[in-house]
């Protein structure tokens, strides 16, 4: 069967990965405080996507379930001929024998998908005896982590949210959930998710944020019915999610794709949110002054650099990542800097239905600033598509991964690494949005910039 | 006679059927090393059903498998392709082991760059109608990319249970492109331990790349490694020799001229064992058969067997004299620094060996080693290899000494039973646990730290150095949670779940 290749010469081929498989989303589980994976998969399965996204990116570390705690039954030949059902069903009655969790996801992983492995069967057992229990279709061969984390999201709350939470026609205004970055996927989602929740919280609202340090785990989760609507901020994960609860609980659903970093966009989100709600809040504009007030005050300070640093700044730039990091990083750059888009491709797989609203996003990034945006997920032709690229007079300043780093040194460019992998980045609770993230920054590209002078 | 390595079949034999590999087993050294019996099996006496008992339970915990090894060694050839005939979330090990390679890379001076890995990207509907055609455009791009001397084509659990024939689309491109190309069995699913894909890698180097009629270079020496510093060739440098570093970072010409070498040489048996073996039976290359160079007596009787195969015994007696005595005041020194302090060693199976020969060489004390796996015999069947009866003759018995498949629930047990003072680590995922139980860890990642007369002195330095790290750790254990219940915290039998699984349903 022949291959067709793309415009940017792109095949099934992908060199320099940048998403995990739908396994691994098992980071998605990690990420909910008191939840643990259980995978039902081959026996490198679990460490190869926790080296990849969760250590040689930003050296997130596993936390309480991740990293070599993840329970997994190591599939074997054996389990290949006869079918691995025993195995898994051993696997979990050790699992919740041995391990301290409040709930517990089962992931399918490839050879269990392909030989028929029945889990939801094997689970089903466990479930009937009130085991805080769940299982969701995984196999790498369904796609990257980023379909993953939906297919687990709602497994979630299809078997174990329905089940546990109690009142769930009750509403609760001002309620709202948040559906906004992949976990570890995304290098700073841990302090992103709080800042997200800080400024929307600062604006007057209550916040499920579902994922991080932030989120109070499966207690949280529960109250999900409750809320008034569903936030989804990024330009297409979480908008099934948002639709399948929109179907399941009856709750509207707010689409922002930009995920606000800087006092604009900020101020822009929060308004966005409160006209949506549909609530008396006045405590929006008196937050935002506050915030504005401490934002500006760094601002202005850094203005003198920024007006007069002698030694060149870079005016060109080229965001590689993620759609949610892509757009709004280039919301940011154009709008709060100045600066001049040069290329910008998306890495993310983003499903093919949603690729046209997103480009619109681009065609107006500022009244009087459009660009275009590329889909690639091949490493390789994103290189070749930088290299290529008419920068301008002198380098840009690249937005992209550890993947990135030759050929911003071959563009004799600066590089930021934003996203995944970020292998030469150490990070903790470092934050790239809203208010605080916007200074991080901001920071960080312009020490990027001119650390190479001398 | 041990049995002839057999490089005719396209898949390499795993290495539970080669060598009776174990991954699980609980007790002393001196125990595992009897019922090893390595000169038995070598000698072909132990057949299959004498297996090494194995125990092994209903709980286990994410592991490593043999792909991963395939991109670690064939992914890591400078000149090279590797394609990963896979879905998408085999690609995810491109990410650290991209990193490893360009560390590795900056670590031996050649040029920094991006990792040569090629993902097919398999969907579900190529499980159900085969993916020929991707892996053909796969090896086009490949060529067309980076125009590599050699492509290597890594199989995947997916591959592997669809029944993809690599091997004769690896044949027809391979008359096409002009390039060797060659297919690498190494799924997941088929070997219950990983080191089988260090051997399915050098199985196809050995077919497909190995020159056939070598000219001699009689001061080359294959050193098997991986992306370690470079220690051989100042060493060898002493005996008049030169070093072939093989297979990690290396190019194919490198790989080619492994026929062409005096001798062969690792730093650990796990990892050299096929490939030296192989070389000797098949392209007549001697594979120095002695004890790994760890301490001193391991790293004498290793340098004296080199100047034996390669004969420069004139030269070694005055070379190794001269470095006891330029080591010695150090030693001594640390020796001072280190007393009383206790030391596990948790790393792979020969490694562990030669790590705690030289712990004991400082002093320190060492009751407990993990190690992954265990091959009661190596290739060869040289009982000169045997590596842990060296070590149990020359430096003593290790007390607690547990073979665990990276098993964090078993190794907390294994660990409080010792209750060392820190604990040397080599791959991921052990020391974390020791983090937050206060126990602090010194990852070997340059694996070359410990080798030789400097690598007594290197180590040391390096537990100083960790050593200081306690505090760090102390903290952390007085502020975190261990995953694991209160019940299976106080158990003292790291292996209760497969001696008894019945307590799993009290």
């Amino acid at each position: 069967m022949a291959i067709n290749k793309d415009k940017n010469g792109q095949t099934n081929s992908i060199n320099q990965v940048r998403y995990g498989c739908a396994l691994g989303a098992l980071h998605s589980v990690t990420a909910i405080p008191g939840a643990m994976p259980i995978a039902h998969c081959g026996p490198g399965c679990v460490d190869k996507q926790y080296t990849s996204l969760a250590f040689y990116n930003g050296f997130q570390g596993g936390g309480y379930a991740g990293g070599s705690v993840t329970p997994s039954d190591n599939l074997g030949e054996n389990e290949v001929i006869f079918g691995g059902e025993k195995k898994l069903s051993e696997l979990i009655s050790a699992t919740l024998k041995i391990m301290e969790a409040d709930l517990f996801v089962v992931l399918n992983g490839c050879i269990g998908e392909i030989v028929g492995d029945d889990v939801s069967s094997v689970v089903s057992k466990f479930q009937e005896k009130n085991v805080p229990i769940v299982y969701a279709e995984t196999g790498g061969f369904k796609g990257n982590n980023f379909i993953g984390h939906e297919i687990i999201t709602e497994a979630i709350i299809e078997q174990y949210v329905d089940k546990y939470a109690v009142d769930k026609d009750k509403k609760i205004k001002g309620l709202i959930n948040v559906w906004s970055e992949l976990p570890f996927q995304n290098t700073f989602w841990r302090g992103d998710l709080l800042e997200l929740k800080r400024v929307i919280e600062g604006a007057g609202f209550q916040v499920n944020i579902l994922f991080g340090n932030g989120s109070k785990g499966i207690e949280e989760w529960k109250t999900i019915p409750n809320a008034q609507f569903n936030l989804v901020v990024s330009p297409w994960m979480g908008l099934s999610t948002a639709k399948y609860l929109e179907k399941k609980y009856n709750q509207p659903y707010l689409h922002i794709p930009v995920l606000p970093i800087g006092a604009g966009q900020t101020a822009e989100f929060l308004h966005q949110i409160v006209a949506f709600a549909g609530l008396d809040i006045t405590h929006v504009d008196e937050f935002i002054k506050q915030e504005e007030k401490e934002y500006y005050y760094y601002l202005e300070h850094f203005t003198d650099f920024y007006a007069e640093y002698w030694w060149g700044l870079p005016a060109t730039y080229a965001v590689v990542g993620d759609s949610i990091y892509n757009l709004a990083i280039n919301k940011f750059l154009v709008n709060q800097l100045g600066l001049i888009p040069g290329k910008q491709i998306i890495t993310d797989k983003a499903p093919e239905k949603y690729r046209e609203a997103i480009a619109k996003e681009y065609a107006h990034l500022a009244e009087d600033v459009a660009t275009t945006v590329e889909f690639v997920e091949d490493g390789y032709i994103v290189g070749e598509i930088l290299r290529k690229t008419d920068f301008g007079h002198k380098p840009p300043i690249i937005f992209g991964t550890t993947w990135e780093r030759d050929t911003a040194k071959a563009l004799n460019g600066n590089i930021v690494e934003i996203g995944f992998p970020a292998s030469y980045e150490v990070v903790l609770n470092k934050t790239y949005i809203g208010y605080r993230g916007a200074l991080t920054l901001l920071e960080n590209i312009f020490t990027a910039a001119i650390s190479k002078s001398a | 006679m041990p049995k002839k390595i057999n490089l005719d079949i396209a898949e390499v034999e795993s290495r539970e059927h080669r060598l009776g590999t174990i991954i699980a087993w609980d007790g002393k050294a001196s125990d595992l090393h009897r019922e090893s019996g390595y000169e038995s099996r070598a000698c072909g006496k132990k057949k299959d059903g004498c297996r090494l008992c194995e125990v092994k339970g209903p709980f286990t915990q994410g592991s490593v498998c043999s792909e991963q090894m395939v991109e670690c060694q064939a992914g890591n050839v400078r000149d090279a392709v590797l394609i990963q005939h896979s879905p998408i979330g085999c690609g995810a090990g491109q990410v650290p082991y991209n990193s490893i390679y360009r560390n590795g890379l900056a670590m031996r001076h050649h040029k920094v760059e991006n990792i040569r890995i090629i993902n097919t990207n398999l969907i579900e509907s190529d499980m159900v109608f085969g993916a020929a055609g991707k892996l053909k455009q796969s090896i086009d791009d490949a060529w067309e990319r980076y125009q590599p001397k050699a492509i290597f084509i890594a199989t995947s659990c997916a591959t592997g249970i669809i029944g993809e024939d690599m091997e004769s689309i690896a044949r027809e491109k391979e008359a096409e492109l002009k390039i060797p190309i060659i297919p690498i069995a190494c799924e997941g699913f088929r070997s219950k331990h990983w080191s089988t894909g260090f051997d399915a890698t050098q199985h196809g180097i050995l077919r497909q790349l190995v020159k056939r009629n070598p000219k001699k270079q009689e001061d080359l020496v294959n050193v098997i490694n991986l992306w370690g510093s470079d220690v051989f060739t100042p060493m060898l440098a002493n005996l008049n020799l030169r070093v072939n570093y093989v297979v990690d970072l290396a190019s194919v010409d490198d790989l080619e001229q492994l026929s062409e070498a005096a001798a062969t040489v690792g730093f650990c048996y796990t990892l050299s064992s096929y490939m030296a073996a192989a070389l000797e039976q098949h392209f007549g290359v001697p594979e120095v058969k002695a004890p790994m160079p760890y301490g001193f007596a391991g790293t004498d009787a290793w340098l004296r067997e080199i100047a034996k195969v390669t004969h420069r015994e004139d030269l070694v007696e005055q070379f190794i004299e001269a470095e006891h005595k330029r080591v010695a005041p150090r030693i001594a020194q640390l020796k001072q620094k280190l007393k009383g302090i206790k030391g596990y060693v948790a790393t792979g199976s020969a490694y562990a060996h030669g790590l705690i020969q030289v712990l004991r060489e400082l002093d320190v004390e060492v009751n407990g080693s993990l190690v992954f796996h265990h091959d009661p015999v190596y290739d060869s069947g040289d009982p000169r290899e045997d590596s842990l009866g060296h070590l149990i003759e020359n430096y003593g018995d290790v007390g607690s000494f547990n073979v665990s498949n990276r098993q964090q629930y078993q190794f907390y047990g294994l660990l409080k039973e010792v209750n060392p003072d820190f604990i040397l680590i080599r791959h991921n995922g052990l020391a974390p646990l020791a983090s937050r139980m206060g126990i602090p860890a010194a990852p070997l990642g340059d694996e070359h730290i410990a080798i030789g007369y400097d690598g007594i002195v290197n180590l040391g330095e390096s537990i100083l150095d960790v050593l200081a790290h306690k505090k760090f750790h102390d903290d952390i254990k007085a502020h975190t949670k261990l995953p694991y219940k209160k019940w299976w915290l106080e158990q003292k039998d790291p292996y209760l779940l497969a001696k008894h699984p019945e307590v799993i349903n009290e």
